[in-house]
Protein backbone atom coordinates (compact mmCIF):
# COMPACT_ATOMS: atom_id res chain seq x y z
CA UNK A 1 0.00 0.00 0.00
CA UNK A 2 1.79 3.29 -1.44
CA UNK A 3 -0.07 5.38 1.39
CA UNK A 4 1.36 3.59 4.27
CA UNK A 5 4.75 3.46 2.79
CA UNK A 6 4.51 7.64 2.42
CA UNK A 7 3.18 7.49 5.98
CA UNK A 8 6.32 5.59 7.39
CA UNK A 9 8.74 7.40 4.97
CA UNK A 10 7.06 10.56 6.78
CA UNK A 11 7.55 9.63 10.47
CA UNK A 12 11.18 7.46 9.52
CA UNK A 13 9.21 4.57 11.93
CA UNK A 14 11.60 2.24 10.00
CA UNK A 15 13.87 2.90 12.68
CA UNK A 16 11.61 1.42 14.80
CA UNK A 17 13.64 -1.50 17.57
CA UNK A 18 10.64 -2.76 18.19
CA UNK A 19 11.54 -2.71 21.67
CA UNK A 20 8.22 -1.89 23.34
CA UNK A 21 8.94 1.24 25.14
CA UNK A 22 5.97 3.31 23.47
CA UNK A 23 3.64 0.02 24.49
CA UNK A 24 5.32 -0.11 27.58
CA UNK A 25 4.79 3.44 28.50
CA UNK A 26 1.25 3.66 27.25
CA UNK A 27 -1.76 5.13 29.10
CA UNK A 28 -4.53 3.13 26.65
CA UNK A 29 -2.39 -0.21 26.77
CA UNK A 30 -2.15 -0.10 30.64
CA UNK A 31 -5.89 -0.19 30.98
CA UNK A 32 -6.39 -1.69 27.60
CA UNK A 33 -3.69 -4.06 26.89
CA UNK A 34 -5.53 -4.77 23.57
CA UNK A 35 -3.77 -1.29 22.14
CA UNK A 36 -0.42 -1.62 21.50
CA UNK A 37 1.46 1.02 19.31
CA UNK A 38 4.48 -1.02 18.98
CA UNK A 39 1.91 -3.46 16.89
CA UNK A 40 0.66 -1.05 15.29
CA UNK A 41 4.51 0.12 13.75
CA UNK A 42 4.66 -3.30 13.14
CA UNK A 43 1.65 -4.11 11.37
CA UNK A 44 2.58 -1.04 9.53
CA UNK A 45 5.96 -2.05 8.97
CA UNK A 46 5.54 -5.58 7.96
CA UNK A 47 1.93 -3.81 5.44
CA UNK A 48 -0.56 -5.79 6.89
CA UNK A 49 -2.08 -2.30 8.53
CA UNK A 50 -5.11 -1.77 7.34
CA UNK A 51 -6.61 2.07 7.33
CA UNK A 52 -9.93 0.27 8.58
CA UNK A 53 -7.98 -1.04 11.92
CA UNK A 54 -10.31 0.77 14.72
CA UNK A 55 -7.75 1.12 17.35
CA UNK A 56 -6.11 3.92 15.27
CA UNK A 57 -8.62 5.72 16.85
CA UNK A 58 -8.13 4.59 20.54
CA UNK A 59 -4.77 6.49 21.03
CA UNK A 60 -4.87 9.51 22.54
CA UNK A 61 -2.28 11.23 20.82
CA UNK A 62 -0.55 12.45 24.43
CA UNK A 63 3.18 11.58 23.27
CA UNK A 64 4.33 10.23 26.48
CA UNK A 65 5.40 7.33 23.95
CA UNK A 66 7.06 9.37 21.56
CA UNK A 67 8.98 11.59 24.47
CA UNK A 68 10.66 8.14 25.87
CA UNK A 69 11.13 6.27 22.28
CA UNK A 70 14.83 5.49 21.81
CA UNK A 71 14.87 6.06 18.11
CA UNK A 72 12.99 9.62 18.72
CA UNK A 73 9.45 7.84 16.60
CA UNK A 74 6.75 10.91 16.36
CA UNK A 75 3.89 8.24 17.03
CA UNK A 76 1.23 11.02 17.74
CA UNK A 77 1.91 12.33 14.55
CA UNK A 78 2.03 9.04 12.51
CA UNK A 79 -1.17 8.47 14.03
CA UNK A 80 -2.74 12.06 12.94
CA UNK A 81 -1.54 11.60 8.96
CA UNK A 82 -2.80 7.79 9.67
CA UNK A 83 -6.27 9.27 11.11
CA UNK A 84 -5.91 11.52 7.68
CA UNK A 85 -5.75 8.75 5.12
CA UNK A 86 -8.58 6.56 7.01
CA UNK A 87 -10.46 9.77 7.25
CA UNK A 88 -10.47 9.82 3.56
CA UNK A 89 -11.06 6.63 2.93
CA UNK A 90 -14.65 6.54 5.12
CA UNK A 91 -13.49 5.58 8.50
CA UNK A 92 -13.82 7.66 11.14
CA UNK A 93 -13.33 7.37 15.49
CA UNK A 94 -16.49 7.34 17.75
CA UNK A 95 -17.53 10.88 18.26
CA UNK A 96 -18.17 11.89 22.37
CA UNK A 97 -21.68 13.49 22.97
CA UNK A 98 -23.08 12.00 19.50
CA UNK A 99 -21.03 14.64 17.06
CA UNK A 100 -22.20 17.50 18.76
CA UNK A 101 -18.59 19.09 18.95
CA UNK A 102 -18.00 18.05 15.13
CA UNK A 103 -21.22 19.48 14.27
CA UNK A 104 -20.16 22.74 15.70
CA UNK A 105 -16.49 23.46 14.10
CA UNK A 106 -17.79 22.48 10.82
CA UNK A 107 -20.73 25.18 11.20
CA UNK A 108 -17.68 27.66 11.57
CA UNK A 109 -16.16 26.67 8.10
CA UNK A 110 -19.24 28.73 6.97
CA UNK A 111 -20.11 31.97 6.36
CA UNK A 112 -22.02 32.91 9.88
CA UNK A 113 -22.39 35.66 12.34
CA UNK A 114 -21.59 34.46 15.94
CA UNK A 115 -22.89 35.77 19.29
CA UNK A 116 -19.21 34.07 20.82
CA UNK A 117 -18.64 37.22 22.58
CA UNK A 118 -21.96 36.83 25.24
CA UNK A 119 -19.41 36.58 28.03
CA UNK A 120 -17.00 39.77 28.39
CA UNK A 121 -19.05 41.76 30.50
CA UNK A 122 -16.79 43.35 33.18
CA UNK A 123 -13.25 43.45 30.87
CA UNK A 124 -11.57 45.70 28.77
CA UNK A 125 -11.45 44.26 25.21
CA UNK A 126 -10.42 46.21 22.07
CA UNK A 127 -11.86 46.18 18.31
CA UNK A 128 -7.87 46.21 16.79
CA UNK A 129 -4.60 45.85 18.28
CA UNK A 130 -1.87 44.77 18.88
CA UNK A 131 -2.93 41.51 20.99
CA UNK A 132 -5.19 39.62 20.02
CA UNK A 133 -6.83 36.96 23.04
CA UNK A 134 -7.85 33.79 21.16
CA UNK A 135 -10.09 32.53 23.59
CA UNK A 136 -11.09 29.10 22.15
CA UNK A 137 -13.99 27.31 22.40
CA UNK A 138 -14.47 28.20 26.00
CA UNK A 139 -17.84 29.71 24.56
CA UNK A 140 -19.24 26.51 23.56
CA UNK A 141 -18.01 24.13 26.34
CA UNK A 142 -19.66 26.34 29.20
CA UNK A 143 -23.03 25.67 27.80
CA UNK A 144 -22.44 22.03 26.94
CA UNK A 145 -20.49 20.98 29.89
CA UNK A 146 -22.88 22.82 32.47
CA UNK A 147 -24.39 19.79 33.94
CA UNK A 148 -20.69 19.03 34.92
CA UNK A 149 -20.25 22.61 36.14
CA UNK A 150 -17.31 23.22 33.79
CA UNK A 151 -16.72 26.70 34.05
CA UNK A 152 -15.23 27.11 30.90
CA UNK A 153 -16.44 31.23 30.71
CA UNK A 154 -15.58 31.73 33.90
CA UNK A 155 -12.01 31.11 33.01
CA UNK A 156 -12.17 33.57 29.60
CA UNK A 157 -13.16 35.97 32.13
CA UNK A 158 -9.98 35.35 33.92
CA UNK A 159 -8.10 35.47 31.50
CA UNK A 160 -9.16 38.34 30.36
CA UNK A 161 -9.07 40.10 33.87
CA UNK A 162 -5.11 39.25 34.24
CA UNK A 163 -4.26 40.62 30.55
CA UNK A 164 -6.45 44.07 32.00
CA UNK A 165 -4.35 43.90 35.33
CA UNK A 166 -1.12 43.20 33.29
CA UNK A 167 -2.30 46.90 31.20
CA UNK A 168 -3.10 44.40 28.13
CA UNK A 169 -6.81 45.51 26.37
CA UNK A 170 -6.82 42.91 23.58
CA UNK A 171 -8.78 42.32 20.87
CA UNK A 172 -11.58 39.20 21.11
CA UNK A 173 -13.40 38.84 18.33
CA UNK A 174 -16.98 37.08 17.82
CA UNK A 175 -16.25 36.15 13.73
CA UNK A 176 -13.05 33.74 15.97
CA UNK A 177 -13.44 30.03 14.67
CA UNK A 178 -12.43 27.04 16.34
CA UNK A 179 -8.69 26.15 15.83
CA UNK A 180 -9.29 23.29 13.94
CA UNK A 181 -7.19 21.36 16.58
CA UNK A 182 -9.32 18.43 16.55
CA UNK A 183 -10.68 18.39 13.42
CA UNK A 184 -6.60 17.93 12.41
CA UNK A 185 -6.37 14.91 14.76
CA UNK A 186 -9.55 13.73 13.45
CA UNK A 187 -8.15 13.32 10.13
CA UNK A 188 -9.98 15.79 8.78
CA UNK A 189 -7.52 18.15 7.11
CA UNK A 190 -9.72 19.97 4.71
CA UNK A 191 -11.56 21.41 7.53
CA UNK A 192 -8.54 21.85 9.82
CA UNK A 193 -7.46 23.97 6.84
CA UNK A 194 -11.25 26.19 6.34
CA UNK A 195 -10.98 26.42 9.88
CA UNK A 196 -7.24 28.15 10.26
CA UNK A 197 -7.56 30.18 7.19
CA UNK A 198 -10.68 31.87 8.43
CA UNK A 199 -8.70 32.80 11.71
CA UNK A 200 -5.83 33.83 9.74
CA UNK A 201 -7.85 36.29 7.77
CA UNK A 202 -9.32 38.14 11.25
CA UNK A 203 -5.91 38.15 13.21
CA UNK A 204 -4.58 39.71 9.77
CA UNK A 205 -7.55 42.27 9.76
CA UNK A 206 -7.22 43.33 13.38
CA UNK A 207 -3.98 44.32 12.98
CA UNK A 208 -2.32 41.98 16.18
CA UNK A 209 1.47 41.11 16.45
CA UNK A 210 0.78 38.74 18.93
CA UNK A 211 -1.68 36.24 19.83
CA UNK A 212 -2.08 34.98 23.68
CA UNK A 213 -3.75 31.92 24.09
CA UNK A 214 -4.56 30.20 27.16
CA UNK A 215 -6.07 27.39 25.38
CA UNK A 216 -2.66 24.49 25.05
CA UNK A 217 -4.67 23.27 21.88
CA UNK A 218 -4.55 26.46 20.12
CA UNK A 219 -1.32 27.78 21.01
CA UNK A 220 0.30 24.50 19.90
CA UNK A 221 -1.89 24.06 16.48
CA UNK A 222 -0.75 27.92 15.64
CA UNK A 223 2.49 27.50 16.50
CA UNK A 224 3.23 24.52 15.00
CA UNK A 225 0.80 23.46 12.71
CA UNK A 226 -0.50 26.98 10.97
CA UNK A 227 3.03 28.02 9.67
CA UNK A 228 3.28 24.11 8.18
CA UNK A 229 -0.15 24.93 5.82
CA UNK A 230 0.32 28.50 5.70
CA UNK A 231 4.04 29.18 5.56
CA UNK A 232 4.53 32.82 7.93
CA UNK A 233 1.61 34.03 9.97
CA UNK A 234 2.53 37.56 10.28
CA UNK A 235 2.41 37.12 14.09
CA UNK A 236 3.79 35.70 17.03
CA UNK A 237 1.39 33.11 18.88
CA UNK A 238 2.31 33.29 22.71
CA UNK A 239 1.11 31.08 25.42
CA UNK A 240 -0.30 33.62 28.32
CA UNK A 241 2.13 31.06 31.02
CA UNK A 242 4.98 32.25 28.95
CA UNK A 243 4.41 35.78 29.06
CA UNK A 244 2.61 35.85 32.66
CA UNK A 245 6.19 34.32 33.80
CA UNK A 246 7.77 37.17 32.31
CA UNK A 247 5.82 39.66 34.19
CA UNK A 248 6.41 37.29 37.26
CA UNK A 249 9.93 37.99 36.97
CA UNK A 250 9.85 41.73 36.07
CA UNK A 251 8.16 41.79 39.78
CA UNK A 252 4.55 43.73 37.57
CA UNK A 253 2.78 40.49 39.43
CA UNK A 254 1.55 40.10 42.86
CA UNK A 255 -0.76 37.78 44.69
CA UNK A 256 -2.33 37.34 47.87
CA UNK A 257 -2.18 34.56 50.66
CA UNK A 258 -4.00 31.45 49.40
CA UNK A 259 -4.08 28.77 52.03
CA UNK A 260 -3.83 25.29 50.74
CA UNK A 261 -1.67 22.51 49.27
CA UNK A 262 -2.14 21.66 45.30
CA UNK A 263 -1.02 20.08 42.84
CA UNK A 264 -0.44 19.95 38.83
CA UNK A 265 -1.23 18.37 36.09
CA UNK A 266 0.94 19.08 32.56
CA UNK A 267 -1.92 18.97 29.31
CA UNK A 268 0.41 17.35 26.80
CA UNK A 269 -0.14 19.80 24.54
CA UNK A 270 1.61 22.32 26.78
CA UNK A 271 4.03 19.99 28.29
CA UNK A 272 5.35 17.27 26.20
CA UNK A 273 4.47 19.17 22.95
CA UNK A 274 4.79 22.54 23.82
CA UNK A 275 7.70 22.24 27.02
CA UNK A 276 6.37 24.41 28.83
CA UNK A 277 6.76 22.99 32.14
CA UNK A 278 8.15 26.11 33.99
CA UNK A 279 5.94 28.51 34.03
CA UNK A 280 2.89 27.08 35.57
CA UNK A 281 5.00 25.77 38.24
CA UNK A 282 6.78 29.27 39.40
CA UNK A 283 3.54 31.57 38.72
CA UNK A 284 1.88 28.90 41.29
CA UNK A 285 4.46 28.93 43.74
CA UNK A 286 4.57 32.75 43.56
CA UNK A 287 1.27 32.71 45.14
CA UNK A 288 2.56 33.21 49.12
CA UNK A 289 1.07 30.38 51.77
CA UNK A 290 0.44 28.33 49.12
CA UNK A 291 2.17 24.85 49.12
CA UNK A 292 2.60 22.74 45.72
CA UNK A 293 3.63 19.38 45.68
CA UNK A 294 4.35 16.98 42.53
CA UNK A 295 2.40 14.09 41.73
CA UNK A 296 4.64 10.95 40.69
CA UNK A 297 3.59 11.39 37.20
CA UNK A 298 4.61 15.10 36.59
CA UNK A 299 6.69 16.84 33.35
CA UNK A 300 7.38 14.77 30.81
CA UNK A 301 5.78 12.37 32.60
CA UNK A 302 2.40 13.51 33.51
CA UNK A 303 -0.88 11.26 32.41
CA UNK A 304 -3.08 11.73 30.00
CA UNK A 305 -6.39 13.38 30.74
CA UNK A 306 -8.05 10.06 29.24
CA UNK A 307 -9.73 11.15 26.17
CA UNK A 308 -8.83 13.67 23.06
CA UNK A 309 -10.29 15.15 20.05
CA UNK A 310 -13.93 14.22 21.07
CA UNK A 311 -13.87 10.91 20.16
CA UNK A 312 -13.72 7.51 22.03
CA UNK A 313 -14.16 8.24 24.90
CA UNK A 314 -14.87 5.14 26.77
CA UNK A 315 -14.59 3.22 30.31
CA UNK A 316 -10.44 3.31 29.82
CA UNK A 317 -10.86 7.13 29.75
CA UNK A 318 -12.72 7.16 32.84
CA UNK A 319 -10.18 4.72 34.70
CA UNK A 320 -6.98 6.43 33.62
CA UNK A 321 -8.86 9.90 35.34
CA UNK A 322 -10.02 8.41 38.44
CA UNK A 323 -6.31 6.90 38.82
CA UNK A 324 -5.12 10.47 37.72
CA UNK A 325 -7.60 12.13 40.28
CA UNK A 326 -6.44 9.33 42.84
CA UNK A 327 -2.66 10.42 42.18
CA UNK A 328 -3.72 14.10 42.74
CA UNK A 329 -5.52 13.11 46.11
CA UNK A 330 -2.48 10.72 47.20
CA UNK A 331 -0.25 14.09 47.34
CA UNK A 332 -2.18 15.00 50.37
CA UNK A 333 -3.32 18.49 48.20
CA UNK A 334 -6.69 19.38 48.13
CA UNK A 335 -6.87 20.74 44.45
CA UNK A 336 -5.90 19.79 40.93
CA UNK A 337 -4.80 22.60 39.24
CA UNK A 338 -5.52 22.49 35.20
CA UNK A 339 -4.21 24.57 32.72
CA UNK A 340 -6.39 23.13 29.97
CA UNK A 341 -10.11 24.15 29.96
CA UNK A 342 -10.50 20.29 28.03
CA UNK A 343 -8.36 18.68 30.89
CA UNK A 344 -10.61 20.41 33.41
CA UNK A 345 -13.77 19.18 31.82
CA UNK A 346 -12.61 15.71 31.70
CA UNK A 347 -11.57 15.90 34.78
CA UNK A 348 -14.35 17.44 36.28
CA UNK A 349 -16.84 14.15 34.59
CA UNK A 350 -14.77 11.84 35.96
CA UNK A 351 -14.83 13.33 39.74
CA UNK A 352 -18.88 13.60 39.01
CA UNK A 353 -18.94 9.53 38.64
CA UNK A 354 -16.62 9.39 41.94
CA UNK A 355 -16.47 9.75 45.60
CA UNK A 356 -13.10 11.29 44.98
CA UNK A 357 -12.47 14.50 47.98
CA UNK A 358 -9.59 16.47 45.32
CA UNK A 359 -10.96 19.95 43.71
CA UNK A 360 -10.57 20.69 40.58
CA UNK A 361 -9.33 24.26 39.99
CA UNK A 362 -8.29 25.93 36.75
CA UNK A 363 -5.56 27.57 36.77
CA UNK A 364 -6.53 31.17 35.61
CA UNK A 365 -8.97 31.35 38.27
CA UNK A 366 -6.39 30.65 41.19
CA UNK A 367 -4.33 33.50 39.32
CA UNK A 368 -7.00 35.83 39.47
CA UNK A 369 -8.69 35.06 42.48
CA UNK A 370 -5.45 35.85 44.35
CA UNK A 371 -3.83 38.53 41.89
CA UNK A 372 -3.11 41.86 44.13
CA UNK A 373 -3.87 44.49 41.40
CA UNK A 374 -1.92 47.49 42.42
CA UNK A 375 -3.09 49.51 38.96
CA UNK B 1 -30.33 18.60 25.82
CA UNK B 2 -33.05 20.42 23.36
CA UNK B 3 -32.24 23.43 25.73
CA UNK B 4 -28.29 23.09 25.08
CA UNK B 5 -28.79 22.57 21.31
CA UNK B 6 -30.73 25.81 21.15
CA UNK B 7 -28.13 27.92 23.38
CA UNK B 8 -25.21 26.61 20.96
CA UNK B 9 -26.83 27.87 17.76
CA UNK B 10 -27.45 30.92 19.16
CA UNK B 11 -23.81 31.29 19.69
CA UNK B 12 -23.39 29.78 16.14
CA UNK B 13 -25.80 32.65 14.88
CA UNK B 14 -28.43 30.53 13.89
CA UNK B 15 -31.96 32.13 14.54
CA UNK B 16 -33.21 30.04 17.21
CA UNK B 17 -36.21 29.92 15.78
CA UNK B 18 -35.34 27.24 13.47
CA UNK B 19 -35.44 24.46 16.14
CA UNK B 20 -38.23 23.14 18.03
CA UNK B 21 -39.38 20.46 20.47
CA UNK B 22 -42.34 19.05 20.71
CA UNK B 23 -43.78 15.84 21.93
CA UNK B 24 -47.03 14.56 20.06
CA UNK B 25 -48.24 11.17 20.83
CA UNK B 26 -49.42 8.84 18.69
CA UNK B 27 -53.18 9.24 19.21
CA UNK B 28 -52.78 13.11 18.43
CA UNK B 29 -53.26 12.95 14.80
CA UNK B 30 -54.79 16.53 14.66
CA UNK B 31 -52.47 18.54 16.94
CA UNK B 32 -49.22 16.84 15.33
CA UNK B 33 -50.50 18.17 12.08
CA UNK B 34 -50.85 21.39 13.72
CA UNK B 35 -47.38 21.36 15.01
CA UNK B 36 -45.89 20.34 12.31
CA UNK B 37 -47.66 23.28 9.67
CA UNK B 38 -47.02 25.41 12.36
CA UNK B 39 -43.24 24.39 12.12
CA UNK B 40 -43.66 24.51 8.67
CA UNK B 41 -44.88 28.02 8.23
CA UNK B 42 -42.20 29.28 10.72
CA UNK B 43 -39.57 27.88 8.74
CA UNK B 44 -41.05 29.64 5.61
CA UNK B 45 -41.59 32.64 7.28
CA UNK B 46 -37.96 32.63 8.11
CA UNK B 47 -36.46 31.89 4.47
CA UNK B 48 -33.74 30.00 3.74
CA UNK B 49 -31.19 29.74 6.64
CA UNK B 50 -28.44 30.95 4.42
CA UNK B 51 -25.53 28.66 5.80
CA UNK B 52 -22.97 28.73 3.07
CA UNK B 53 -19.40 27.72 3.27
CA UNK B 54 -17.04 30.82 3.77
CA UNK B 55 -15.11 31.87 0.94
S1 LIG C 1 9.41 2.86 21.61
FE1 LIG C 1 10.04 3.49 19.54
S2 LIG C 1 11.54 1.96 18.93
FE2 LIG C 1 10.47 1.08 20.70
S3 LIG C 1 8.79 -0.15 19.79
FE3 LIG C 1 7.96 1.88 20.22
S4 LIG C 1 8.22 3.01 18.30
FE4 LIG C 1 9.56 1.22 18.19
S1 LIG D 1 0.33 8.90 22.02
FE1 LIG D 1 -0.26 8.35 24.14
S2 LIG D 1 -2.13 7.11 23.87
FE2 LIG D 1 -1.13 7.19 21.86
S3 LIG D 1 0.14 5.38 21.80
FE3 LIG D 1 1.44 7.05 22.55
S4 LIG D 1 1.31 6.90 24.79
FE4 LIG D 1 -0.38 5.69 23.94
Amino acid sequence: MAELANLIEATSTYFCLDCGVCTGSCPVARVFPQFSPRQIIERSLYGIEDFSDESIWDCLTCAQCSVRCPVNIDFPEFVRLFRDEAHGRGYSGVPTHNGMLQSIWAIQTMDIQQNRTFWVQEGKVAEKGDIFYFVGCRPYFDVIFRDIDAGSIKGAQNVLKILNACGIEPVVSNDERCCGHDALWNGDEETFKRLASINLEIIKASGAKKVVFSCPEGYLIFKRFYPKYFGDLGFEPVHILDFLAEQLKEGALEFKEYEGVVTYHDPCRLGRMAGIYDPPRELIMAIPGIEFREMTRARENGVCCGTSGWINCSGYSKEIQVERLSEAAATGAGALITACPKCQIHFRCAKAASDLEVDIIDLYDLFSANLNISQ
Amino acid sequence: MFKVAQELIGILGIDQRRLRLEWVSSSEGARFAEVVTGFTEQIKELGPCGLKQAA
